[in-house]
């Protein structure tokens, strides 16, 4: 397999500049409107959201403003399941890589249209036409179900404390810190939380199944395991045997074979050689 | 059939080791039937200030101790009573009792030392995160104690299936040529019993082998973690099969002392073959109906957890039960200790197995899986099922050593405590089943008010105890005046 190279696509030169202007300091052209990143953010915990903490909780349904135009969040999870991530688009770690493998997810799994992917920008400096130019970046531009935009940043903070997303400035490095969340919502409710720098095509179908409502059963286990029962198919949610359940059978199995090799020689010998004991007849 | 002679006389030397297995099993059935009492005492609600951790380390003894004890003095009983018909090594019951005995102080002492609150099923990967509850030794003495019990238990079992192959050929010893009507032996239901059983028992223990190896594989650095299911699945695979396994065990007793009391034999015929056989093919699935709360488990395997169970208990019980009310049916038959305590028994199986049918029936089971109706069904037909059983048998076999005339007076009452004060303990369990109350708390929250309170209302039928203290002391006192002789 061919290693992949970065190309320098114009929306990449674009997102590059910009992120060079303001790691130099030079003030983002929309001039005084809106909050400078030092002013905004969501403190960051000790630990990654616990997932427990915040399945069930009321997502806000706050305004989101896209190139299209300004939509509801609630008009969109009406719609169908609701997967939501927060980036900004002058992101030099971990979001662009993210979103990437979140098409990649979605192109593999090829899920209906009813499925709304929201991708929203918490950097107070980002615009729908920069989020407009994500989207063309990663090619789902116009695409049905794909809604990048950015929203008021009182919304944006609400958001985030509802969804255990945390993000902070570092006027070091001139970058937010925060982590990768992926979200499942169901009508308004937190369905699922999938924290980690990437996202595949499983936990993506995963996400998606819950937040329609479906029951996950059983999620494969992280690691190396010697032997698993049943394998698990991650889109259709059905169990299938593995080899391990071979492992199953090994008792009757055993037992059986011992079963033979004992009785391998049949006898017909008499008891009472010992020395002969008490008769038990009742009393 | 071709009928081969068996003895009318138990060789005198398994008398002596059978008596041990008797002197082990009556020392530790108070003690482990204490630590119920313990656990009942701090549901209600008293000595609230007890740690937590204490109640589930008190679990853990009682269970694995119960089932244990059980197992021994079943096959202990089952392998004196045999020996009129096959001859089972004196030696290896003794290298099991010594080993059992090791076992036995390994467990004590990762339960009451070492606070290991994991309970019977030691549900994996739980004994590997304590927390800090337990030390680290404390997990490994489980499974050390486990490997030198599974070791010991499995030899012992190979020894009555290799005494019987000593007399009987696989089909025979399985009574199949009463199904084919093929020339063959008179095969006494004792021997049938034993053979579906122990063969039931090596299966169970070699699950526990593959579970020791694949947990000692990942915690000696193998490099790869286990499915937890699958342990689950062999855990219960092993439980399981070895807590059925007793209850036939204490089957395999009524039906060879039964008919010294009636005066009327009980002989193998194809409805008894057929009935054992029954069980040899299910039992090895049966126990697929703990699993019900695993949704990981396939549909089918659910299906077939729910229909092995439902046909595992028809034809051995059916056919147990209504045999047992033929052979006492106006038969004459003296009530005294021995029979009645055999006849209660299979009382007990018969209601205890109606509940636990109900239990495993998976829609029931979804309501009930952690309410307190699991204890109820598992104490009536293990506490009021195969103990009566092998108490009846026991103390059958201390009068008849002994040749002490039986004080039917004492008899009465002890058997009218153990019926009072069992079906009380055993009703206080159901009607919290029933309310929902949940198993394995150490206290009750606010929201489950009912289960102190009918933890509080089992207390009162300590009366077992009183049945309990007069069988132990003249069922002892028999044992040791047949030990000195």
């Amino acid at each position: 397999m061919r290693p992949r190279v970065a190309r320098l696509t114009p929306a990449t030169a674009v997102a590059f500049a910009a992120a060079f202007l303001a790691a130099a300091g030079v003030p983002p052209a929309a001039g005084a409107g809106p909050p400078s990143p030092a002013d905004v953010g969501v403190a960051a915990p000790d630990e990654p959201p616990d997932e427990a903490r915040y399945v069930s909780r009321e997502v806000p349904d706050i305004a989101i403003r896209t190139v299209a135009g300004e939509i509801p969040l609630s008009a969109l999870w009406r719609r169908g399941p609701l997967v939501l991530t927060m980036v900004f688009t002058r992101c030099a770690g971990i979001c662009s890589p993210y979103l990437r493998a979140l098409r990649r997810a979605d192109e593999a799994l090829d899920l209906p249209d009813d499925v709304q992917r929201v991708v929203l920008s918490f950097d107070p400096r980002d615009t729908p036409d920069d989020m407009g130019r994500t989207a063309e970046h990663l090619d789902v531009a116009g695409r049905p179900g794909w809604v990048l935009g950015v929203a008021a940043p009182a919304d944006v903070d609400r958001l985030a404390r509802a969804l255990g997303f945390w993000f902070e400035w570092d006027e070091g490095r001139r970058q937010f810190d925060h982590p990768a969340l992926l979200v499942g919502v169901r009508e308004g409710r937190v369905a699922r939380l999938l924290v980690g720098g990437s996202v595949n095509a499983a936990r993506l179908g995963e996400v998606v199944r819950e937040a329609r409502g479906q029951f996950i059963a059983s999620y494969p286990l992280p690691g190396d395991v010697l032997f698993r029962c049943f394998d698990y198919d991650p889109v259709t949610g059905a169990p299938t045997l593995a080899w391990g359940a071979l492992v199953l059978l090994v008792p009757a199995l055993g037992t059986t074979v011992t079963t033979l090799v004992l009785f391998r020689k049949p006898g017909r010998r008499r008891v009472g050689a010992r020395q002969p004991g008490p008769s038990l007849r009742a009393p | 059939m071709n009928d081969v002679a068996a003895t009318d006389t138990y060789p005198a030397q398994m008398t002596r080791v059978t008596l041990y297995w008797v002197a082990v099993g009556l020392v530790l059935f108070p003690v482990l039937a204490i630590l119920g009492l313990v656990m009942r005492t701090l549901q209600a609600g008293f000595f609230a200030a007890t740690p937590p951790e204490w109640f589930y380390a008190v679990m853990t003894l009682h269970g694995l101790g119960m089932v244990g004890v059980w197992f021994v003095a079943g096959l202990a009983a089952m392998s004196f009573l045999l020996a009129r018909y096959v001859r089972p090594s004196l030696t290896v019951s003794w290298i099991a009792l010594g080993m059992t005995a090791l076992g036995v102080v390994m467990l004590v002492a990762a339960t009451l030392v070492g606070k290991l609150g994991v309970g019977w099923y030691f549900l994996y990967p739980l004994p590997f995160f304590s927390e800090g509850t337990w030390p680290d030794w404390a997990t490994a003495a489980l499974f050390g104690a486990l490997a030198v019990l599974g070791v010991a238990w499995t030899v012992w079992s190979g020894d009555v299936l290799r005494a019987i192959a000593g007399r009987y050929r696989l089909s025979e010893a399985l009574g199949w040529h009463y199904l084919s009507g093929r020339d063959g032996p008179d095969v006494p239901p004792i021997v049938i019993i034993a053979t579906v059983s122990c063969i039931g028992v090596l299966a169970g223990l070699v699950a526990a082998v593959v579970i020791l190896l694949l947990i000692g594989w990942e915690v000696l650095g193998g490099g790869t973690a286990n499915d937890a299911l699958l342990i689950k699945n062999l855990t219960f695979y092993f439980g399981h099969m070895l807590v059925n396994i007793t209850m036939y065990f204490g089957v395999a007793l009524v039906y060879e002392i039964m008919p010294a009391y009636t005066g009327r034999p009980w002989k193998t015929n194809t409805l008894v073959v057929l009935s054992w056989n029954t069980v040899l093919a299910l039992v090895m699935f049966a126990y697929l109906h703990h699993l019900y709360m695993d949704f990981a488990q396939p549909r089918w395997l659910q299906v077939l957890g729910q229909l092995s169970s439902y046909l595992v208990s028809v034809p051995a019980a059916v056919v147990t039960i209504f045999s047992t009310l033929v052979l006492t049916y106006r038969s004459q038959m003296g009530w005294s200790l021995a029979p009645t305590l055999l006849y209660l028994g299979v009382m007990g199986w018969a209601i205890g197995g109606v509940a636990a049918v109900i239990d495993s029936t998976i829609t029931v089971n979804q309501a009930f899986h952690n309410t307190l109706w699991v204890p109820a069904h598992f104490h009536t037909y293990y506490l009021m099922g195969v103990v009566l059983m092998i108490l009846g048998g026991v103390y059958h076999l201390a009068v008849a050593l002994t040749s002490e005339a039986e004080n039917v007076k004492r008899s009465r009452v002890m058997a009218a405590h153990l019926v009072v004060g069992g079906y009380g303990l055993m009703l206080s369990f159901y009607l919290a089943g029933a309310d929902a109350v949940p198993r394995r708390f150490a206290a009750y929250p606010m929201e489950v008010a009912n289960g102190p309170l009918l933890a509080g209302i089992s207390l009162v039928f300590i009366i077992l105890f009183g049945g309990l203290g007069l069988y132990l002391w003249d069922t002892g006192r028999l044992c040791v005046r047949a030990l000195r002789a």
